[in-house]
């Protein structure tokens, strides 16, 4: 039996987010069909990978061949292998599978930022929270691509800088998480190391890498 | 590899990476401090990239202002995520005007 409270608490945190989901889904739509997708398989990928980074990664790197997609990927992937520990840790040792399936299916940045913000700020069923979350996550996101793929060059969603506007989104998720000495160092960590690995990594592994080795380093100070 | 099978290829690197702790129930192997402080970690970073050039520098224009906009409206809504995105949103467009 599910927490309705909790559920709806899940779907209303993520509606402050789904202008964003949305006009990002657009834009992918939009890239997808530009580098040759059909409409129906960038649609498709929404579905079946749902993930912006590991998505756009696909299409900007699809003339260089598999091999290079998947070395991409897999970097990309490397950083929900945490995200779902974190996540593990917050659930209730009796979930069932099929639940604990649905939630890693949608184990995506943003709905995870704001499950672990819920968690640390209210009484909320975090399972349940999460899964009222990502119905609005994917809901949007899905519709949001079919969106940018059916209107495909007519659109320019540039035009509105919303690409420019994620960092932004980042910076929301992170703010209510800068709580004590130890958080402002692994803040500061994470800035200085994503700014070193865009110099010496490739794209798909600097956040990975630099989110390691933050928390890695900022996890040996006291608060 | 047809680009149908290239999508679903993707989606199980994808998915096997966010089910790996949550198949079942079990104790993770990592420190709890680390877990902790791995999803800030992970959101710095992630804005940090998108805000940096190849050099290692911040861009500067309507992204950097909209990030700059974000941390006051931090500073003022108490850490709250709707007013780091008003505010970022407000410095981004008045940027974008200037």
């Amino acid at each position: 039996m599910m927490d309705r409270s909790s559920l709806l608490k899940g779907i209303r945190d993520a509606a402050g987010l789904a202008p964003a989901l949305f006009a990002f889904g657009v834009l992918f739509g939009v890239l997808a069909v530009d580098r040759g997708m059909s409409p129906w398989l960038a649609v498709a990928s929404s579905a079946i990978i749902l993930s912006g980074a590991a998505q756009f990664a696909l299409v900007g790197l699809l003339p260089a061949g598999t091999g290079a997609v998947l070395v991409a990927v897999t970097g990309l992937a490397l950083r929900h292998v945490p995200m779902s520990a974190a996540l593990a840790r917050l659930l209730p040792a009796d979930l069932s599978r099929v639940r604990r399936l649905a939630l890693a299916y949608v184990l995506v940045d943003e709905t995870f930022g704001l499950t672990v913000v819920a968690a640390r700020r209210s009484q909320v069923v975090v399972a349940d929270y999460k899964t009222g979350a990502d119905v609005m996550l994917v809901v949007n996101w899905l519709a949001g691509t079919a969106v940018g793929a059916g209107l495909g060059s007519m659109v320019d969603p540039t035009r509105f800088g919303l690409g420019e506007l994620f960092p932004l989104l980042f910076l929301g998720l992170a703010a209510p998480l800068v709580r004590g000495r130890r958080a402002w160092v692994t803040a500061g960590l994470a800035v200085v190391g994503a700014l070193v690995a865009v110099q010496v990594l490739p794209p798909a592994w600097q956040v990975t890498a630099a989110a390691v080795v933050a928390a890695g380093v900022g996890s040996r100070f006291h608060d | 590899m047809t680009d149908m099978a290239l999508v679903v290829a993707v989606g199980i690197v994808t998915f096997a990476s966010r089910v790996s702790y949550l198949w079942r129930p079990r104790r993770t192997t990592h420190p709890q401090p680390f877990l902790d402080l791995f999803p800030l970690a992970l959101f710095v970073s992630l804005a940090t990239v998108g805000l940096a050039t190849p050099d290692g520098a911040f861009r500067v224009g309507p992204g950097l202002a909209a990030a700059v906009g974000g941390v006051v409206g931090a500073v003022v809504g108490r850490r709250s995520i709707i007013w780091v995105l008003a505010f970022g949103s407000a410095a981004f467009y008045l940027a974008r005007l200037l």
